[in-house]
């Protein structure tokens, strides 16, 4: 799975040995390097990312501060040169601390920690449950507490029979795969739905607890082969 | 960072640590000689921060200064360099005033105005070999 980040970094060389690293792992798509925190904060508020590697000393605000000011949260590798962040490492659930200059093995390593994490969704199709990972932990939700799951670019949000809203890293598209076949059916790109909880269907939208869901042409055949009507 | 293997090894200065470069490039002098340009196009404002921040006698702003260059030397296998500005990152913490330490900065003003000389030198160098090795 490739994953998107951005480098927050104001050295150069630092910024460039980066790139040349996620370039040549195969594994990193870099969407954006910026040299101050501003700058980062300014491509977050209107962009989500998988990682984001960050220094910590920089002009003006620290990296401390970029985290504490996002409205999601990406995985964070820092990149400092300096050993006494560890106490605000942990603090933020930041997933790995890398010295500069570090080597490409190094690197390796900490994206490593990475990737299992990317998988936030386990479950059998056949079973009644699914675990999801949110706030660091994972949460199970039974197939009849969720009422739809709706795309938030990389995220989606498990919106559930108590009113309940859980947002956690992954795609409508692998949740497709992943849900039980007999409780759920993806009836838009941004939409999967509990087909028990629907309450009613007009027109290309369905209704479940006061929800409108709406339902795509080429979803809207599947939607009807799978409502029990009579 | 290729890997590209070159027919004959380059052979560095003494003062640069081979082991850590080639733990860093393997023996991609093609990258290396990338790393020495972006470090010495920003080299002169870091050192020159480094200056202005002991003339205007603010310890933090002066111990971030040297913290911000200090991986620079790692990148171009200068390690010993980089130890020296954290032993100087360390005593920033212990004194009160700039002009307790005009000593060791002294001392790190001297080495990193020699490390500039050392890594133009190493570039060149670099240049030759890699363009006789292409």
């Amino acid at each position: 799975m490739i994953l998107s980040c951005i480098i927050v970094e104001d050295l150069q060389v630092a910024v460039n040995y980066l790139k040349n690293c996620c370039e040549k792992s195969g594994q990193v798509e870099v969407r954006g390097h910026f040299s101050n925190v501003t700058d980062a904060l300014s491509f977050l508020n209107s962009n989500t990312v998988d990682l984001i590697f960050l220094d910590v000393e920089m002009p003006g605000a620290n990296g401390f501060e970029l985290l504490d000011q996002i409205a999601f949260s990406p995985k964070v590798i820092l990149t400092t040169a300096k050993s006494e962040y560890a106490y605000n490492a942990f603090q933020y659930n930041v997933s790995d601390y890398l010295m500069k200059p570090f080597t490409y093995q190094r690197f390796l390593e900490a994206l490593a920690k990475i990737q299992p994490s990317r998988e936030t969704i386990s479950t059998n199709s056949a079973t009644d449950h699914i675990y999801i990972k949110t706030d660091g932990k994972l949460i199970r939700l039974n197939n009849d507490s969720i009422l739809f799951i709706e795309s938030m670019g990389d995220y989606v949000k498990f919106v559930t029979i108590d009113g309940k809203k859980y947002i956690t890293h992954n795609t409508i598209k692998n949740l497709e795969e992943k849900v039980s076949k007999q409780h759920f059916l993806k009836v838009h790109r941004s939409y999967i739905v509990n087909l028990h909880k629907i309450d009613d269907m007009r027109e290309n939208l369905l209704f479940i607890k006061g929800n409108e869901i709406p339902v795509s042409k080429a979803n809207k055949a599947d939607v009807f082969r799978r409502l029990n009507i009579v | 960072m290729n890997n590209l293997k070159t027919a004959n090894a380059f052979v560095f200065n003494p003062e640069f640590d081979v082991n850590y470069l080639n733990s860093l490039y393997g023996e991609d002098y093609v990258y290396l000689q990338e790393v020495l340009d972006t470090v010495m196009h920003d080299y002169q404002s870091l050192a020159d921060n480094i200056d202005y921040q002991f003339s205007s006698g603010n310890l933090t702003a002066l111990k971030s200064a040297v913290h911000k260059i200090k991986p620079v030397f790692g990148f171009v296998g200068l390690t010993r360099v980089q130890q020296l500005c954290q032993e100087f990152e360390q005593i920033c913490s212990s004194v009160s005033t700039p002009d307790q330490l005009a000593g060791e900065f002294e001392t790190l003003k001297n080495k990193i105005s020699q490390s500039k000389q050392l890594i133009e030198e190493e570039k060149k160098k670099l240049e030759l070999f890699n363009s006789q090795s292409s």
